[in-house]
Parts: C-alpha cells; structure tokens; sequence
C-alpha cells in the first residue's frame, strides 16, 4: 500500500495536500486499487462550495459507482480536466492525479484529517472486516 | 376518378399517409415539388445514417489490432463513401415510388399550393398547372434548415446540413455551429473522418433537452475523440480570411476565433409555410407551423396537417405516426400520436437513446423519482464488442415503482430504446422488468441492471469502496 506520509487522509479513501489556503484532494492508492480499472469521473465545477463530508463527484470503475466525498470545506477553484478524457490516470498515479483543487473555508478542519499511519490501519481494518 | 384524399408532400409523413389512407380504400393523390422521400430520405436521416456507418466501419478497422486482426495502409475514399450514399438514397426512394404504385397511389410532380379551401392547384417544372379536388387534403411540407442572420452567413463554404451531406470533398477543418442532433450527428461523423471539428453551443451544454447527465458525458466523449467542444458561446460573425472562414463567438469570458475551411450551421429547422397560399385558404400558421388541434386539424375544415410543418419535435417517426393518425381521424377515428413515449436518438459515437422523462422534467414536475444506472464497462458483451463507454441510465418514480424515462448512451442504444419503449407505453413497474429474462451475453443485460440499480439491487456492481 502506499500512503505518503507528507498527505492527509479520510476513512472515505480520499487524500488532502495543503498548500496554503488551497488544498489538493484526489482518492488514495488503497481506493484506486479497490476499484479497479476507472472509467469515468464527474467532477465539480469553480465556484461549487462544499462542506467537509459532502459529496463532490463521482468515480466508476468497471466494478463500481462511488461518490467522492469532499475532506475539508472549500470552494472548488480548479478541477482537473484531464481526468475527465484520461480517467485512467488515476490508476497509474493516483496521488500525482488531483481531482479538484479548493479554496480552504474552514482550515482548522484539517485537525480532524487522518495520518498516513492511521489512515493505514483504517485500511487494514477493513480488509480485515472483508476476510472474517 | 375522384380525389378522396390529397396529400403535399411525400416525405415519411406524406408517404406513410398516403398509404394508410390506401389501405382503407382511398383515393390517394400526393404531390411532391423536389424527390420522393423528402428531406428524410434525400438529405437528412438516410444520408447521415449512411454516412455514420462509413465512419463506423473507419473506427473499426482503425480498431482492429485491439482485436489481434492486422491491417495495414488503412485509409479512407470519401468519392466512393458518397458514391454508396446516393445509390441507397436511390434505391430507397425508388422503392418508395414503387410502393406508391402498387398501392394505387397517383404521385404528381409539380409545386401545389392551396387554390381555395378544397382545391389544390399543381404547377409542374414546365409550367402546367392542373387543378385538384378532394374529400380531404393533407399537408406535409417538411421543414428547411434555418439560417440565422449572422454576418457572412452567405460566404461560400458557409452551408446547412443538407449542402454539407453533399460535399465532394471531405473538409480539412469545420466549425459547426449548433450542438443540437444535427451537429453533433455531422460533428461524429466527419470527424471520424479525418476533418477537424469544432462545435459551439449556446446553451451550457449540447443536446438541450436531453438528459444533462448523458449529454455531459457524451461532451467527454466527444472531447477524447478529438472534437472540441465549447457551450454557452453565440456566434457573431463570420469572416473570409485567407485560408478559409473565420468564426467570431463569444460568451460569458470566453471570445474565440476559430479558422475552419466550412462552417456548419445547424441551428434549428423551420416548418415549410410559405408557398402554400396558406393565408387566402384561411389555414392559420404561425413561425412555428400550421397551427392544428389534437387531432391534426387545422382551421379549415377538411385540411389537415402533420409533420415538421406543424412544429413540435420535427422527427421522421412523429411524422410518420402523425399520417396514419391525421387519416383515422379523417374517417372519423380519433387517434394522436403517443408524444410522450416518443423515442429520439442521436447518432453519435457512442449512440444516444431516450424515451420518456430525463431527470431535469421529473425535477421540474414535482416527481419523486429514483435514478438507476448501469455503465457498459461492465457489461460483458460490450467488453467483447470493444464498445465500453457508455451508460443506460433509468428512472423511475419512487414510490409507484412506475417506469418514467430510460436514456441510453452506447452501443447500438438506438436499437436497444424499443423495450424502454414497450415499458413505458405499458406503464410497467422496475420489478415487471427486473422479472423479464434478458439474454446473456446481450447489450440488452446493461437496461435490467440499471433497473435494478435504482433500487440498489444492481448483480454486477460493488456500492462504494
């Protein structure tokens, strides 16, 4: 599994890069894997607002349709549209391959984001869970 | 020999007529000013439909070593692809003539316009004039493309779709402007082609009217096979530069500027009004067509009218339906044609198909729906085919369970849509067609696993991570 230890994570698969006042969000490794071959996103445009723990898009795989749920509160000031041609991206690389990009609103949330070591065992947990 | 019905116009709402009120008994006469078939056979669904399967068989042999089959030196003839096109136009419309024939139907050649409120008079390419009486007479003129008054929209290389379906040679570059079906049907085509295309829209997204979601995928679609697309730009003039035409559009922040050597436009049609002597037989029109009531009547007893030149949705099969119903209600049957179960497809690539209500009606109607999807990715026969992109979306009403819209964007959707069609014309619930058997490995697998995924019962798909 790789989890970059300079990114911030969420139980829902996603990652968080700071930068400032914006941050980068993209969906991790672990998901990428989970869901295989991906096919198709729907990304927000600038200007959408949304809360931390909304969803913001969506992403399909040949095996499955997920919302994409936003890690902090923001307004979308970029989305990358690339990925909208190229979805495949994400499975090459998907910490290099941002979704959106947002304009932080409410930065002392990113408190309640995950490290990469706990965000690990959140994932251990799961496989767990599948293989009981 | 006595006219029991006349009918102008011999597209496929004036043929279809011609031959149902046949079929009852009538005497049947129709008249047609250009070619037997009209714009549908000879410059609209038929050519394009042509046209798209060239391209279609260009992308799969460009495909072909996806498939372990080896070509080399593929290339394209653009003479011969529209030497094929007009020997079908050809033989179709000969295979009309000769249907009108043996069904005993007297086909004139000339322009007919109305003489009074029961006579319709015929003036032929050499100037004779004869003049018709009827039991019932039948307008079906058609429709023409518009031309919005743009400056440079008479420039040479400026055409509608009916002088671009007949270019000789294949283009360079296009600009199209209007993303409706017609552009975006010529956009797919030629630019599988080898032509360069651009499209500018003025809505926020192409195919207004259609599902949004689908049409913004489709958007994506058409962006990965190369086609630029920009929405919500109006176009302001056109300019000859030195190699080409220039187009000027702008909108919001955007302003363009974009060279092309032919600029499609494909803005709209207009109902075929003028002409027709309409006014002094007091048939009431507007810009929107003949006006008629529910039952195809227009103001003057005794006329009717259907097809593009009553407005509404302007498609070949509405048409077709409206004649067979215009000639049941002339014989004193009430029949209108099911609007709402209509199915509209675009010939793009991938194909699109709906019938029914997309989600932005079933918002604005106060509806409480589910939404049920299915991508073509995880479908094994559209695996094989190579045919992944693509979805079958479906809604349906929340509560009474009750089918309302199905919209297809894949493979073959244009020929998947009739079972939607069927469900919605017979009212069927989600578990009627959850319960229908559908083949394996069949296309068709995508439309029950959309079902099912409104309720979120979908076989073949994980929810979330």
């Amino acid at each position: 599994m790789n989890t970059p230890a300079s990114l911030r994570y969420t139980r829902e698969h996603g990652w968080a890069r700071i930068e400032e006042d914006k941050v980068y969000i993209g969906i991790t490794d672990y998901a990428q894997h989970m869901l295989g071959e991906i096919i198709f996103v729907e990304l927000p445009l600038p200007g959408d607002e949304f809360a931390a723990g909304e969803a913001y898009g969506t992403i399909e795989s040949v095996k499955a349709v997920c919302d994409l749920y936003c890690p902090l509160s923001g307004t979308v000031v970029a989305e990358n549209e690339n990925l909208l041609c190229f979805p495949e991206l994400i499975n090459e690389d998907p910490y290099q391959n941002w979704l959106v990009v947002l304009k932080m609103s409410n930065p002392e949330e990113i408190d309640d984001l995950l490290e990469a070591s706990a965000y690990e065992a959140v994932c251990l947990e799961e496989e767990q869970a599948y293989e009981e | 020999m006595k006219n029991d019905l006349i009918i102008i116009g011999s597209g496929p709402g004036g043929y279809t007529a011609a031959i149902h009120a046949a079929h009852q008994g009538a005497n049947v006469t129709i008249i047609e000013a250009d070619r037997v078939g009209g714009v549908c056979l000879n410059q609209g669904c038929v050519p394009t439909k042509v046209l798209y399967q060239n391209a279609r068989v260009f992308n799969t042999v460009k495909a072909a070593g996806n498939f372990g089959v080896t070509t080399t030196g593929v290339s394209m003839d653009f003479a011969r692809m529209q030497q094929r096109k007009q020997k079908i136009i050809t033989s179709l419309t000969g295979g009309i003539e000769r249907l009108l024939k043996a069904k005993g139907i007297k086909l004139l050649l000339g322009r007919a316009a109305l003489a009074d409120k029961e006579t319709v008079r015929v003036v032929d390419d050499n100037g004779g004039v004869r003049e018709l009486k009827g039991g019932h007479i039948l307008l079906a003129t058609g429709s023409h493309p518009a031309m919005p008054s743009i400056a440079g929209i008479d420039l040479p290389g400026v055409c509608d779709s009916e002088e671009l379906l007949a270019v000789e040679e294949l283009p360079k570059s296009m600009v199209v402007v209007g993303g409706g079906v017609i552009g975006i049907e010529l956009a797919g085509i030629f630019n599988t082609l080898g032509c360069k295309v651009r499209v500018l829209e003025t809505m926020p997204t192409v195919l207004p009217g259609f599902d949004r979601e689908i049409s913004q995928r489709l958007t994506i679609y058409l962006k990965r096979k190369g086609i630029q697309i920009y929405t919500g730009v109006s176009v302001e003039e056109i300019e000859q530069c030195d190699d080409g035409l220039l187009v000027k559009a702008a909108g919001g922040k955007k302003e363009l500027a974009l060279k092309a050597d032919k600029v499609l436009i494909s803005t709209g049609r207009i109902p075929n009004t003028s002409g027709l002597n309409l006014e002094k037989a007091g048939v009431e029109f507007g810009p929107q067509g003949i006006k008629v009531d529910e039952w195809y009547a227009t103001s003057v007893p005794g006329i009717y009218a259907i097809g593009d030149v009553i407005g509404g949705k302007m498609l070949a099969h509405v048409a077709a339906q409206e004649g067979i119903a215009a000639v049941e209600n002339m014989m004193g049957r009430r029949r209108r044609v099911a609007y709402e179960t209509v199915p509209e497809c675009v010939f793009s690539f991938p194909e699109i198909a709906a019938v029914g209500l997309n989600e932005e009606e079933a918002t604005i109607r106060g509806i409480n729906y589910i939404t049920g999807r299915c991508a073509f990715a995880a479908n094994a026969q559209a695996q094989a085919m190579g045919k992944r992109e693509g979805v079958v979306k479906v809604i349906a009403h929340k509560d009474t369970k009750e089918l309302l819209g199905v919209h297809i964007l894949g493979p073959h959707a244009s020929d998947m849509i009739h079972e939607a069609s069927l469900g919605l014309v017979q009212k069927v619930t989600l578990d009627a067609v959850g319960w229908m058997v559908h083949a394996h490995p069949t296309l068709s697998e995508a439309f029950i696993e959309a079902v099912r995924d409104s309720e979120g019962k979908a076989i073949h798909q994980m929810k979330g991570l």
